[in-house]
């Protein structure tokens, strides 16, 4: 019976991986090639010799830095000159379609877990409820602090910016949840309180709004990114509600 | 109502305890590697599901 439920999120999130990647085709994966051929570029043309000192300067920065994946000289470099370290070698596509389904897959698991652990199953009748919130806590509540960001955005610490993006989602999941599974006004204004507190603190701030790809280039992927996620969502959450329900009856 | 009683009591507590934890420890797992990790590997491969899932980057 466990392996059943595992076995559930695991398809439910394989189907979503593969829908994301379709959808991810038509918009977002177009504007991130044609954003990477502004990364990297100066901001403005007198700001190119001040590239450098807008880099994190801290001592915390520096040993970030190390074990960042992105050196300032492979950010700097222009795209094809880019040495890739793409697992197995696969092409652009297929590695995107992988982590597209490892990503569904994990997202498929953590709602699986938590319909578990509360004791409330996702259905195909409730699954898109399930997707939709896990849309709002992973994606759009995140976003509000922390927008889509396309290669060659000015962005804070990657650690500082991962530490909140980290905790909103769990602070949206925990608000969205007592909202969802409570029905006492103070519990819910509880939630509430718990969804907006890391907003009220505040995501880290970019150090600088300059950047050399175009704003509406930005503007259409902040939408797009959004939109091609709530699709991957609510996909997932009707299909592991779908599956739930045959494994249901097959029992 | 006993159709009611057969869907919630499929699993027994203990079976949902288990299935919950592991099911949580295996998805955190695969987020982490997919969208926060900083491998090169890691990043270069889940280089565009990062962007498009909102994960922070660069």
């Amino acid at each position: 019976m466990i392996v059943r439920h595992l076995l559930a999120a695991m398809v439910a999130g394989l189907m979503a991986g593969i829908i994301m990647t379709v959808v991810q085709q038509a918009r977002v994966v177009p504007l991130i090639l044609q954003a990477e051929e502004y990364e990297g570029a100066p901001a403005s043309p007198g700001d190119a010799h001040q590239h450098g000192a807008s880099l994190p300067s801290s001592s915390i920065g520096s040993l970030v830095a190390q074990f960042s994946p992105i050196s300032p000289a492979m950010a700097h470099e222009h795209e094809g000159e880019e040495e890739s370290n793409v697992l197995f070698g696969l092409d652009r596509l297929t590695s995107t379609l992988g982590a597209n389904i490892v990503a569904g897959g994990g997202f498929a698991l953590l709602v699986a877990a938590l319909s578990l652990l509360l004791g409330a199953p996702v259905t195909a009748a409730n699954g898109w409820i399930w997707g939709a919130c896990g849309w709002l806590a992973v994606q759009f509540l995140p976003a509000m602090g922390l927008p889509p960001e396309l290669p060659g955005f000015p962005a804070a610490d990657l650690a500082a910016r991962q530490g909140w993006w980290m905790a909103t989602v769990l602070a949206s999941a925990i608000g969205l949840g007592l909202i969802a599974f409570r029905r006492e006004l103070p519990f819910r204004l509880l939630g509430l309180l718990v969804i907006l507190a890391p907003h009220v603190w505040g995501a880290p701030p970019a150090p600088s709004i300059e950047t050399a790809v175009p704003a509406v280039i930005a503007s259409e992927f902040a939408v797009a990114a959004l939109g091609s996620a709530l699709v991957m969502w609510l996909s997932l959450g009707v299909i592991l509600g779908y599956l739930n329900d045959r494994f249901e009856k097959a029992a | 109502m006993a159709q009611t009683v057969t869907t919630t009591k499929t699993l027994s507590l203990n079976d949902r305890l288990v299935a919950g934890v592991l099911a949580l420890v295996l998805g955190s797992f695969l987020i982490f590697g997919v969208g926060l990790a900083h491998s090169a590997a890691l990043h270069d491969t889940a280089h565009d599901t990062r962007h498009s899932l909102g994960f922070p980057c660069h």
